[in-house]
């Protein structure tokens, strides 16, 4: 979808400054140089704008099938490739993690993966040969070197750096921090989450407004128990995070925390200019929550609407804002379905469609341009449905503003990988320095 | 030697750019976030980088950083080519203006300099670096640096992670762009990299409050000391 156009005052600050100095706006939009914006992650990565070549699927391995173990799966989804559609490599680890989320270093260069059992990362080459990534490193002292922090959880690239939040500490429970690490993978800092709002989940940027957000979810006791038996525990099921913390981007200092009950947590930032919020979803209450700014610079927390009908609780467990801010597609884990809400009054959201995309869902990503999403199956290894009802899938979709229509699925199961996770998106022409990657938007990635 | 298609620009941009030292003459950003107090924060080491011999404008033999004891450095790499708003003039506009800053204040005047390096020399000699100077007008301890070849500033950009990727065009011929994430690195005394920016949140002002939240670590009083 075509940005929408801006005018100077609302500008980014490069743009800005360009302005300031006169130089030719068009030209330099037109030189095709990788700038730092992007849809629903980091704004420090670069982006693919155009068709994405492939997904790398961080997938949990499941006992007896194939050799087990958790895997980075690479998935063709350039219909302009023969092999579209297809796995086209995949790359055990050796051994089960409890894969589950990761994210691209700020130079696009290495992706990172976190195990949230062992938290241990995998860091893996995508450069070299982005059809077929190579483990080159893994990071194996989080908890010793973060302090005691365990489960890494969202990857999220800074300059130079990641920005990695945790989930839970060395006694299981939810009290848990932001670990950051350079690029060359060694620790550089802990940052516990403050008193009263000590649950983790996920963290995002707006570096524009030097804000960041981060929401809450349950600790390693909870997320690698069963999940019948969990809810069957009313004293475990009273460990879950009810909060969303804002801070200060460049101190790392918490401003605000924000009551959110019911675990709040993929967080996404609007990414329009002028567009001064964030949106969230809670798991166990079913509600979609704003965060936004104030005239004062504060900011305020707004339930804004079910999801579903939350007394069947159908579990929305992730969230994809498109990159012109109009649409959120929603996930719920529990009936399979999306819902994709327009946003384009962020205050007043309603729902547009409502599609059945499996017996159970869990991710789902949509490129820069809209124009494709990307499901899969998996929430955790101790909580995906069990039966017939355990389907594990990749499915991709077209979307065209008003509903999706199906292109390819995989079977994970029938391919003896796994259970597929989290989603990132690769590019041949972004490593070989093809200009027509990159022109478009002068961004090349993104999810 | 033609000078650089940014060294036009800023040329064409000099009334401009005159001005850049008066705040009135930045256009008020949408959202003026706040700056931190110095030395309420950390900026704890990411990475250390080793010096390194490269080329001054005169072409001379010039260390990369040669800092004293006490002192820091912002490191940015460029090309004058460069003519993307969000890159280059970018890290140009706000350098120009910290220079003005550091110069402007007795805590920092003399132990901060700026070093701008060029990931494109074999384009950018120590000519147009120099020309470049020129057109800066640094007021306080800027220097220019660039290389002999591209092979030598290769394991600088690879020491501070600093991409800097030839873009080819459809028939595989080599554009003249340089695809780059603009970053400016904050270098202690060490060679420890304190922070790194992007253009996403680049504010002179910002970069001016983390040098003095460095200087005031214990280590830097220490060396302050009498």
């Amino acid at each position: 979808m075509p940005r929408r156009p801006a005018s100077v005052r609302a500008l980014p600050p490069a743009v800005r400054v360009a302005v300031a100095l006169g130089l030719a706006l068009p030209l330099a939009l037109a030189a095709g140089a990788a700038r730092a914006d992007e849809p629903c992650q980091s704004p420090y990565l670069p982006k693919i704008v155009g068709q994405e070549d492939f997904l790398y699927v961080w997938t949990l391995g499941i006992e007896g099938l194939g050799d087990g173990s958790d895997k980075l799966v690479t998935v063709s989804v350039n219909p302009a490739r023969p092999d579209y559609g297809k796995v086209v490599s995949s790359v055990s680890v050796g051994g089960r993690h409890e894969a589950h989320h990761g994210g691209f270093t700020d130079d696009r260069r290495q992706l990172w993966l976190g195990g949230l059992d062992t938290s241990e990362i995998f860091v893996f080459d995508v450069a070299s040969d982005p059809a077929r990534p190579k483990l080159v490193k893994r990071i194996g002292d989080f908890v010793e070197a973060s302090g005691g922090a365990v489960g890494p959880h969202t990857h999220y690239p800074l300059p130079g750096r990641m920005l990695i939040s945790a989930l839970s500490n060395r006694e299981g429970t939810g009290r848990t921090a932001l670990v950051e690490y350079s690029n060359d993978g060694r620790h550089v800092r802990t940052t516990w989450m403050p008193e009263g709002a000590e649950y983790g989940y996920d963290v995002r940027v707006n570096a524009n407004l030097n804000r960041m957000l981060t929401t809450s979810f349950t600790g390693r006791n909870n997320y690698m128990r069963p999940l019948p038996e969990l809810m069957a525990d009313a004293e475990a099921m009273k460990q879950f995070g009810n909060t969303v913390v804002l801070w200060d981007a460049h101190t790392r200092k918490p401003l605000q925390v924000f009551e959110v009950p019911g675990a709040p947590l993929e967080v996404r930032w609007a990414l329009q200019p002028g567009h001064h919020y964030a949106f969230t979803t809670t798991a166990l209450t079913a509600r979609l929550w704003g965060f936004f700014r104030k005239d004062d610079g504060t900011f305020e927390a707004v339930d804004l609407a079910p999801i579903g009908d939350p007394a069947k609780t159908p579990l929305p467990v992730d969230i994809s804002l498109s990159s012109d801010d109009r649409f959120l597609f929603v996930s719920t884990f529990n009936d399979g379905m999306v819902r994709v809400f327009d946003v384009s009054n962020p205050r007043a959201p309603r729902v547009v469609h409502e599609q059945q995309i499996g017996r159970q869902v869990n991710m789902v990503s949509q490129s820069w341009d809209g124009k494709r999403v990307y499901f899969t199956s998996s929430l955790l290894s101790q909580w995906d449905k069990t039966g017939e009802d355990d389907e594990q899938f990749l499915r991709a979709y077209d979307w065209d503003g008003r509903t999706l229509t199906p292109r390819f699925s995989i079977d994970f199961r029938a391919e003896s990988l796994g259970r597929p996770h989290i989603m990132n998106f690769g590019s041949e022409a972004f490593y070989q320095g093809r200009v027509a990657a990159v022109a478009a938007g002068g961004a090349v990635g993104g999810e | 030697m033609r000078a650089g298609l940014l060294l036009a620009l800023l040329a064409a941009a000099a009334p401009a750019a005159a001005h850049e030292a008066a705040p009135a003459a930045r256009p008020a950003p949408a959202v003026a976030p706040a700056l931190p107090e110095p030395g309420t924060y950390e900026l704890p080491p990411i990475t250390r980088v080793a010096d390194a011999r490269l080329l001054d404008e005169q072409g001379a033999p010039a260390p990369l950083l040669g800092l004293e004891p006490g002192q820091l450095a912002f490191v940015s790499f460029v090309y004058t080519h460069c003519a993307d708003a969000g890159g280059c003039p970018l890290a140009l506009a706000t350098l120009q203006r910290l220079d003005r800053l550091v110069a402007a204040d007795p805590a920092l005047r003399g132990r901060v300099r700026l070093v701008t390096v060029s990931f494109d020399p074999a384009r950018d000699t120590p000519e147009v670096m120099r020309a470049l100077r020129e057109r800066m007008r640094p007021a306080g301890d800027w220097r220019f640096r660039t290389a002999p070849d591209a092979p030598a500033i290769a394991p600088v950009l690879a020491a501070f992670g600093q991409d800097a990727l030839p873009l080819v065009d459809a028939s595989g011929r080599e554009s003249g762009v340089l695809r780059h994430l603009l970053k400016v690195f904050l270098v202690d005394d060490a060679g420890a990299i304190r922070n790194i920016y992007s253009a996403d949140f680049l504010s002179a002002e910002l970069l001016a409050v983390d040098a003095r939240t460095v200087l005031m670590d214990a280590r830097h009083a220490a060396v302050e000391a009498p």
